[in-house]
């Protein structure tokens, strides 16, 4: 792109009049519609991580009546790098718990994947995480999202401006994805959900490590487009220890000991905002994903299990999205 | 199998049982959608009594150049080009493949660059975003156009033009490669090492990743020594002790050769943790191949002469 002066001085006014008639974000930009008239989210209690996952992930998926027969599931866990000490990524005996519970609802086929955005050595990620014996025991196959086969698709939102991306196979093929993110403040997002946790279906040997052209595009814009065009069916959020501070990868731990089922990435992640005490209409992906990608009004979701109790010190946050924070006496919502 | 020439057979066995019909290689076995990375790497790991796989390989490489000079990312990419292009020309230059096609993408890589250099993106870098810690002036490559430099892509392509040979624009070339050199010493991390691009963001170092670190270091073989590079050979050396994954491995022990390090027992324990029949991924199997033949006195990375 060639861009002189007087072009982004032009470019600049006429930014700064579309402004002053409206958000240029807020404007609709979907050809999708996958919000349902009601969503439903579980909040389930767990100490700790261990192999009683398992139990806890069985009773709260029966609250959801999933029909998963014959059905290929692909889980999306969060593995970012690998950092000692850090809970940056999703646990391996939650993602193994879950690999266990979709079998037990009769999947056919029921596979791991993920492709990080910075470390170019998944197998790394996995050995150091302790992913790569867990899996190992359960025979659950693992896809490099980053180096799989990829296909040209359509993008079925257009925030960022790009008519398409490419994406493995393993996430087109899949009938049934499930969303695993770690439940993370984040220094360009605000935070790390069950939406931004789908930029790892983005495949590196396409767009690099990182995948660069989703910041330069605007980070909110392409999440509202992945999740678009990828229809995430279920979250399953791991918030038994999350992170607050300067995520994704160098914030603190923060014990909220819950995971976070929903049928739906925008409940899930409107819930896990509240869950860590920031304003989710005030968090730019999910204000414009509940028009079109799910429901972030309470009133819109059925909430089973526990109620959401908002914490009475909020999540920290780097200075940026201080402005996410609700501050006040802590409340349950319902 | 521990014997590492033997294992470096099973290797260049399994590479060439992998290669497609057309002389390309996919990533994964799972695939036939070829793709630069494994390809370029694969045809450096084989050893050249493989007369008919590198012939087709060097074929294949050289057809599929786009028409501006880049190398696409894999098969169906578009022809804006990718940060594998330096990798491809490097893996061409090792085969003496010279000629239009090295020429073409010469002049693509010395056009290439990381769009922090855009007088735009400096002044955004310079006032309202002062989170990431880098001088945009010096920039090296991107991993796909109208995007930032990050260490990978820039180390690949400044292995290529270093190697270059017969290319006219020397001059130009040579600034190219300063300015590249200078982006890899602005973004090395703290301690030592490279992460995928910045050493620091939000004030906080980031950790160094042991595959960028050794490609940045391979870059900079021929570089009068200075603190960046013994810092970095000693943090690689401290990642060593504790890594077992064959890419970041395979890179570790390539990379610490080329500078005189030992890696006798890094060499050991690599071939005491492969198998090249479960290495699904091709550019793993290709590094690995490379880091087991250096016992042999065989290395694809030695020492350029600038040109």
């Amino acid at each position: 792109m060639k861009l002189d002066r007087r072009t982004f001085l032009t470019a600049s006014l006429g930014l700064a009049a579309g402004a002053s008639t409206g958000a240029l974000l807020n404007r609709p930009k979907y050809h999708v519609t996958r919000r349902q008239p009601r969503s439903r989210v579980a909040i389930l209690r767990a100490e700790s991580y261990s192999y009683n996952l398992e139990s806890i992930l069985h009773s709260g998926l029966e609250l959801f009546h999933l029909d998963l027969r014959g059905k290929t599931v692909l889980i999306k866990p969060n593995l970012v790098d690998y950092i000692p000490g850090n809970h940056i990524n999703t646990h391996p005996l939650l993602v193994c718990a879950a690999v266990e519970c979709f079998r037990r609802l009769g999947a056919k086929n029921v596979l791991v994947g993920e492709g990080p955005g910075h470390q170019r050595d998944t197998e790394l990620v996995l050995l150091e995480s302790g992913f790569t014996e867990e899996l190992r025991q359960l025979k659950v196959p693992f896809v490099d999202l980053n180096r799989d086969e990829l296909a040209a698709t359509p993008l079925l939102a257009t925030y960022m401006g790009m008519s398409r991306l490419w994406l493995p196979q393993a996430v087109l093929k899949a009938d049934f994805i499930v969303s695993m993110p770690k439940v993370k403040t984040h220094h360009w997002s605000g935070v790390t959900l069950s939406m931004k946790n789908m930029f790892g279906v983005v495949p590196g040997a396409k767009y690099g490590w990182p995948k660069n052209i989703l910041h330069w595009n605007g980070i909110q814009e392409s999440i509202l487009d992945v999740c678009a065009t990828v229809p995430v069916q279920f979250v399953i959020a791991d918030a038994i220890v999350a992170m607050e501070g300067n995520g994704p990868l160098n914030g603190h731990p923060r014990p909220l000991n819950r995971i976070v089922l929903a049928d739906d990435p925008v409940a899930a992640d409107a819930t896990c905002a509240r869950l860590m005490g920031l304003d989710p209409t005030r968090i730019t992906h999910i204000r414009i994903g509940a028009q079109f990608l799910g429901n972030a009004s309470t009133e819109r979701i059925d909430q089973v299990a526990e109620a959401v109790c908002t914490p009475a010190n909020p999540f920290e946050v780097v200075p940026e999205f201080q402005h996410l924070r609700v501050t006040g006496s802590p409340k349950r919502d319902s | 199998m521990h014997d590492t020439q033997e294992l470096n057979c099973a290797c260049v066995q399994e590479l060439i049982d992998r290669q497609l019909p057309e002389g390309g290689w996919p990533f994964t076995t799972v695939t036939t959608q070829w793709a630069v990375e494994p390809t370029a790497l694969a045809l450096l790991a084989l050893p050249s009594n493989s007369v008919r796989e590198r012939d087709a390989a060097i074929r294949f490489l050289l057809r599929t150049q786009n028409a501006n000079g880049s190398w696409p990312a894999f098969s169906g990419d578009d022809e804006a080009g990718s940060g594998l292009t330096g990798l491809a020309l490097y893996a061409l230059n090792g085969c003496c493949a010279l000629g239009m096609a090295t020429n073409r993408a010469v002049q693509w890589l010395t056009e290439s660059r990381g769009w922090e250099s855009h007088w735009l993106w400096k002044w955004k870098f310079r006032t309202s975003d002062r989170h990431v810690r880098f001088d945009p002036d010096k920039f090296g490559w991107p991993w796909m156009p109208e995007t930032a430099s990050w260490v990978v892509p820039t180390a690949y392509s400044i292995l290529a033009l270093k190697y270059a040979r017969g290319i006219s624009q020397q001059d130009l070339v040579h600034l190219r490669i300063r300015r590249g050199v200078e982006m890899l010493y602005d973004r090395v991390c703290p301690a030592g090492g490279w992460n995928a691009g910045n050493g620091v963001v939000y004030g906080i170092p980031l950790a160094p990743h042991p595959d960028a670190t050794a490609l940045a270091l391979l870059s900079l073989l021929n570089e009068p020594p200075n603190h960046f590079i013994t810092s970095s050979l000693d943090w690689l050396e401290r990642r060593a002790e504790t890594c077992f994954a064959p890419w970041s491995l395979a890179w570790t022990i390539l990379a610490l050769d080329a500078f005189g390090r030992p890696t006798e027992l890094l060499t050991d324990r690599l071939a005491s943790v492969v198998d090249p029949t479960e290495i699904n991924d091709c550019a793993t199997l290709a590094v690995v191949s490379l880091a087991l033949r250096l016992p042999a006195g065989e290395t694809a990375f030695r020492v350029a002469h600038e040109t």
